[in-house]
């Protein structure tokens, strides 16, 4: 298929191109409480075509790309008619002229691990057992579940000479926790793992059945008013993700983003933690083909890199990095249980928790929080935290416990002072 | 257009003939697919024709002895039946293997009715024919009207996305065609106050094409005043108020706090609390509520993606709760008839109980007549996201704007950004007024919890309604 693309690319005329040859297969088991609702099973494989398109326009020299899916069904009439196509369009989406990104050769990165070589039905039906291992109490148990194995190649190809390929795998799901009594309520939990860990997941089972035994006795009873907000596992990852977004080259081309490096980004009157964050490369190669390295982002607060895909990074005269889909954060602090020690509002999960990188703002509305007061732990429930970043950012307090997950390695824990809360009970 | 799968339709007859010599039950849903996004800003001009979700391929569904299972996959051809046969096979044996003494969950097979249909949407303007080169400048030009409003606006977003689709279900009984588009745009007009972006957005939709750039044009002067209202907003002290929503914040409410709510694939799971409250009161007398396909909006659709013919479903009647949405297995499971709500993403995907179009019926009052009867309340606009919680009924929504109202009259005073919350049953209920217009939108994608995106409209007309805010 790769050779008649080319082959329809070289018919076409078209000089400049990229291929991202895509494979994945899945097995996926859906449950209702311990029983099996639907199997699925999926084989498919796309080939992303990018065509760029050189332009002179009132002197100035642009560059425009269009992609369009070809599928390994289409004729070699249908692929250079869509590659006509999408070339005809490149011309009227021109941009300002850069280079492709440099070529890359390599072999085949191949993950390894059980993920990536065990039949995937095998690998399903281990989740599965996972998954239902720590649901042994009648009280609290899981409502309903999914789970995805998914294996995917990739590869990528370009007009100026780059080919390299990886394997990679990935398990992803959710489950709902359910306690009945004395109020019948639930949890919404997801999870995304890169190898078989069963752990892991039983981890994750074991505490939110516990969180939502809690949220079944919680009160409504929270008042509106100024909080000192205790923020946990995916809600710190996305607080944080604001730091990402806002120094991604597509935020600081257009201006949306006024960093650059060695800024201050938290201001310069900071009594609390100095971030010092890290992007991690989680693929060997971008979808560009784009060799990903961990990278350093703030260093006690301070700015280290720009980063983001090719065109934005040559835009602003950077080398291109890729785009990133990890944050680690290495701050700490003390252990979460002082961190929560003081008089608090822990908020645990959120119906749906929002950090907004345009305006700084973060909130949800609150399915379940313990409110510490004085030595006493009560739980509750609704209301919702509305916070801004801009406000807090110079006084975060972090923990030293660590929280990991697909897309966040850091503390567990963060400690913002005085947040809006609007209450329930006014 | 479309015309691969005329070629291909004797062959997946064919797949489901073989398959039924295995299986009780055996479909087949083809989805050919073209996707085209538009976009200019800061950020440049990009045309993007890759593809929407999973683009074109099949989803089959059998019934074996354990229950149901799907297979999705993108090449085919009559010479591949054999294999795929296999292919099916062996991956259902290995997986019942591995899945050891874990329990099917009883699921009668559906029922698979005779039905033939064939069916293309109307439209005005197809994109295709406009051409790239014409839609590209229609944007430009209306980005460059925005920008030259206020010379605080420091940034206009504007986007085209249509997707044309033809899908073929095929099963022992039933041979459906349709095809289908819609289109959106969008226009966002940002300011900036410091590090702090605000910005004010409108979107459009139709079941059709081209034709539904004007939209967006008409409504670029509210847009700007809006964005930089926002210039001078702050955030609103907790608390319960008269609101009046627009058609859009109606939409919301209609869809995230209630419509979630009563997908009865939820009733299966126990996730509802929408089942208990069947023929009972759940919102005020004024409230009917409907979902589906006899309004042209972006989600209308002939049938769904098992194979189901779509109606109306009146979900709400007059305040009391008649009955939910439902796909295929979950009314099989549950003893009721589907209602043609069950979507997928893409072929590669899931069938969920799913909204399409989902509407308040309007009412007799007007927008100026609800302002004027709140001593001290709130215009809200520009719903900007929401999470639905159908086993509480708690409701999240945010929206961009809270426009003070005063003894009456709008003060020009803004709150941003805005939190609402509470139980949608205490809401419903407290709908004391309605208007006398629906508005539906289809700007967007509704998630089923955080993933599983499907186009769909919501709306309604403007509301009356106490709610707290946050």
């Amino acid at each position: 298929m790769i050779e008649r693309i080319k082959s329809a690319l070289k018919d076409c005329g078209i000089v400049l191109w990229r291929i991202n040859d895509n494979t994945e297969e899945s097995a996926e088991l859906f449950f209702v409480k311990k029983q099996l609702d639907t199997r699925r099973f999926k084989d498919v494989r796309k080939f992303q075509v990018t065509v760029f398109r050189d332009v002179d326009k009132d002197g100035a020299s642009l560059r425009g790309f269009t992609s369009v899916t070809l599928l390994e069904s289409m004729s070699d009439s249908q692929l250079r008619e869509e590659l006509k196509g999408a070339y005809y369009a490149a011309q009227f989406a021109a941009n300002p002229a850069y280079e492709l990104p440099d070529p890359v050769q390599a072999p085949i990165k191949e993950k390894s691990g059980e993920l990536c070589q065990a039949p995937l039905a095998e690998s399903a039906g281990k989740m599965a057992r996972a998954l239902f291992s720590a649901d042994s109490q009648s009280d609290a148990f899981i409502n309903s579940a999914e789970i995805f194995i998914i294996r995917s190649k990739r590869h990528i190809l370009s007009s100026e000479g780059t080919d390299v390929s990886y394997t990679d795998g990935k398990v992803t799901g959710e489950f709902v926790a359910q306690c009945r009594e004395p109020e019948d309520v639930e949890i919404h939990n997801m999870f995304s793992y890169d190898s078989l860990n069963t752990e892991a997941l039983g981890r994750k089972v074991k505490e939110s059945l516990s969180f939502v035994r809690d949220r079944a006795r919680a009160k409504r009873i929270l008042k509106s008013g100024k909080y000192d907000v205790v923020l946990s596992g995916d809600a710190v990852a996305s607080v944080l993700s604001y730091y990402d977004s806002r120094s991604s080259a597509h935020m600081i081309y257009p201006k949306y983003s006024t960093w650059q490096a060695g800024d201050s980004v938290q201001g310069e009157d900071v009594p609390g933690a100095r971030l010092n964050l890290d992007l991690c490369a989680t693929v060997p190669y971008s979808e560009e083909g784009i060799p990903m390295e961990d990278l350093p982002l703030l260093r006690e607060g301070k700015l280290q890199a720009i980063h983001g895909n090719n065109r934005f990074c040559r835009y602003l005269g950077i080398k291109p990095t890729g785009m990133y889909g990890k944050l680690r954060c290495t701050n700490t602090g003390a252990s979460f249980e002082e961190l929560k020690s003081g008089p608090c509002l822990w908020a645990v999960t959120f119906s749906g928790f929002e950090m907004n990188a345009m305006s700084g703002h973060f909130g949800g509305e609150i399915r379940l929080a313990y409110l510490i007061d004085g030595g006493t732990v009560t739980p509750v429930t609704g209301g919702s935290i509305n916070g801004s970043l801009l406000e807090a950012q110079g006084n975060l307090q972090f923990s030293s416990d660590r929280y990991e997950a697909a897309n966040y390695s850091g503390p567990y824990g963060l400690r913002i002072n005085g947040v809006s809360v609007a209450g329930t009970d006014d | 257009m479309f015309s691969n799968l005329d070629n291909i339709r004797p062959g997946l007859k064919a797949l489901v003939s073989a398959l039924r010599e295995d299986y009780p039950y055996a479909s087949v849903l083809a989805v050919e697919d073209s996707w085209r996004r538009w976009s200019v800003s800061r950020q440049g001009v990009n045309i993007d024709a890759s593809g929407f979700g999973g683009g074109s391929g099949y989803v089959v569904r059998v019934f074996d002895g354990v229950g149901c299972a799907e297979y999705s996959f993108n090449r085919f051809s009559k010479e591949s039946i054999p294999e795929i046969k296999a292919l099916i096979a062996g991956r259902l044996a290995a997986q019942n293997k591995a899945l050891g003494d874990i329990d099917p969950l009883p699921t009668p097979i559906p029922s698979d009715e005779p039905a033939v249909l064939s069916k293309q949407c109307a439209y005005k303007l197809d994109p295709r024919e406009l051409g790239d080169e014409a839609i590209i400048d229609r944007l430009s030009g209306i980005r460059t009207k925005a920008l030259g409003l206020d010379e605080r606006i420091m940034e206009a977003q504007v986007s085209m996305a249509h997707r044309a689709y033809r899908k073929v279900f095929i099963s022992e009984n039933r041979d459906l065609d349709q095809t289908y588009m819609w289109t959106t745009c969008s226009m966002a007009m940002m300011v900036s106050r410091g590090q702090e972006l605000k910005y004010a957005f409108k979107s459009s939709s139709n079941l059709g094409g081209a034709e539904v750039l004007e939209q967006v044009e008409d409504g670029l002067d509210s847009v700007a005043k809006s964005a930089i209202d926002l210039l001078d907003s702050e955030p609103i002290p907790p608390g319960e108020y008269d609101c009046v929503c627009d058609p859009d914040t109606t939409g919301m409410i209609v869809h995230e706090a209630f419509g979630h709510g009563v997908e009865m694939d939820m009733f299966v799971k126990d996730r509802a609390l929408g089942r208990e409250y069947i023929d009972k009161y759940v919102a005020s007398g004024l409230v009917t509520m409907h979902d589906g396909s006899t309004v042209l909006e972006a989600a209308t659709m002939a049938f769904d993606d098992e194979g189901t013919l779509t109606g109306d479903t009146v979900v709400i009647d007059r305040g009391i709760l008649k009955t939910g949405m439902c796909d295929a297995l979950s009314a099989a499971r549950l003893g009721v008839s589907p209602t043609g709500n069950g979507r997928r993403e893409s072929y590669e995907r899931k069938a969920y109980t799913r909204m399409t179009n989902t509407y308040f019926e309007a009412g007799s009052n007007t927008m100026e007549e609800m302002i004027s009867s709140i001593d001290y309340g709130f215009l809200l606009q520009q719903p900007s996201s929401g999470m639905e919680d159908p086993k509480n009924w708690g409701i999240q929504c945010m929206v961009t704007i809270a426009r003070e109202i005063k003894d009456g009259r709008l003060t020009g005073k803004i709150f941003s950004p805005i939190v609402l919350t509470g139980y949608v049953p205490d809401l419903l209920k407290s709908v004391s007024m309605m208007g006398g217009e629906v508005e539906l939108a289809g700007g967007g994608f509704c998630g089923k919890g955080y993933k599983e995106w499907v186009k769909v409209s919501d709306g309604g007309p403007c509301m009356k309604v106490r709610i707290r805010l946050g």
